[in-house]
């Protein structure tokens, strides 16, 4: 026979309370790190505010639904990012990309052949936030979200797959995928820099 | 074929899960074995070492003061 006395039901009551308090607490002191990532899934500025304060919404009411002792900012980019995709942002699909043959040393290669400086990682200062920010943009959404969360968040390939539920394999290949463009973008950004 | 494998190019290859912290255990060793003799990869490492730290501290961006208020906002009232 359970026990439903009024003492016992404000003790629950209490205790949800207490938990609630703390969930919302620990999710309030992880919008910093939480921002600095849906800032580049969204679009702009105005898209990462409104996606902020979408997930927060929901992650504050299914706050019961989080399991305790697993990793809490993974959860709330979780929802964050199922919400970008509800919110009709990526309708359309990633565009073909030409395909990119250069492999991972293409941008080193590129600024030696280039003859621009005897110190690449020179010209890597001279760009700009902005260029950052700008070639960050122009990678297409499904290889960006990997290349954010990894890159920017920190995130393992195992939290992103969670994270953009897609398999681990996927989340390689994007990754990879989208690093080489953001590459490419950088490279012609660079280049430009020291013209 | 003659089963040929140059170390430079496989060492390319390991570079992105090298530094996400990926490669097994043994990979890892072999990719660090390569690039103490190897100077054309160990610079190429650096330097994407280097890129990547730079687009982190680049991307990084505060989150408006405003948001941090409405995100508070948004908390259950507890009465």
């Amino acid at each position: 026979m359970s026990d439903r006395s009024p003492e016992t039901d404000a003790r629950r009551l209490a205790t949800e309370a207490r938990d609630r308090v703390r969930f919302e607490e620990e999710a309030l002191a992880l919008a910093d790190q939480v921002y600095r990532v849906a800032r580049h899934l969204a679009g702009s500025r105005e898209e990462a505010d409104d996606l902020m304060q979408e997930a927060y919404a929901r992650a504050f009411r299914s706050w019961r639904s989080f399991q305790p002792g697993t990793n809490l900012r993974a959860w709330l980019l979780r929802i964050l990012t199922n919400l970008n995709i509800d919110r009709g942002r990526r309708a359309q699909r990633a565009p073909e990309t030409q395909p990119l043959e250069e492999g991972d040393y293409f941008l080193y290669n590129k600024l030696e052949e280039s003859g621009a400086t005897a110190d690449e990682e020179r010209v890597i200062e001279r760009l700009s936030q902005d260029n950052v920010v700008g070639a960050l943009a122009a990678v297409p959404h499904d290889f960006r979200d990997a290349v954010v969360l990894v890159d920017i968040g920190d995130f393992t390939y195992q939290d992103a797959a969670h994270i953009l539920d897609i398999p681990l394999g996927t989340v390689m290949s994007r990754l990879h995928r989208g690093r080489r463009i953001l590459k490419q973008q950088l490279a012609d950004e660079a280049l430009k820099a020291t013209a | 074929m003659n089963g040929f494998v140059d170390p430079c190019a496989k060492c390319e290859e390991m570079l992105q899960p090298f530094l996400d912290r990926e490669l097994s255990e043994g990979e890892r060793a072999l990719a660090e074995e390569h690039l103490t003799r190897c100077s054309y990869c160990r610079k190429r490492y650096r330097f994407e070492e280097h890129l990547r730290r730079f687009v982190r501290q680049a991307a990084s961006e505060e989150m408006p003061p405003e948001l941090r208020q409405r995100l508070a906002t948004l908390r259950t009232p507890l009465f």
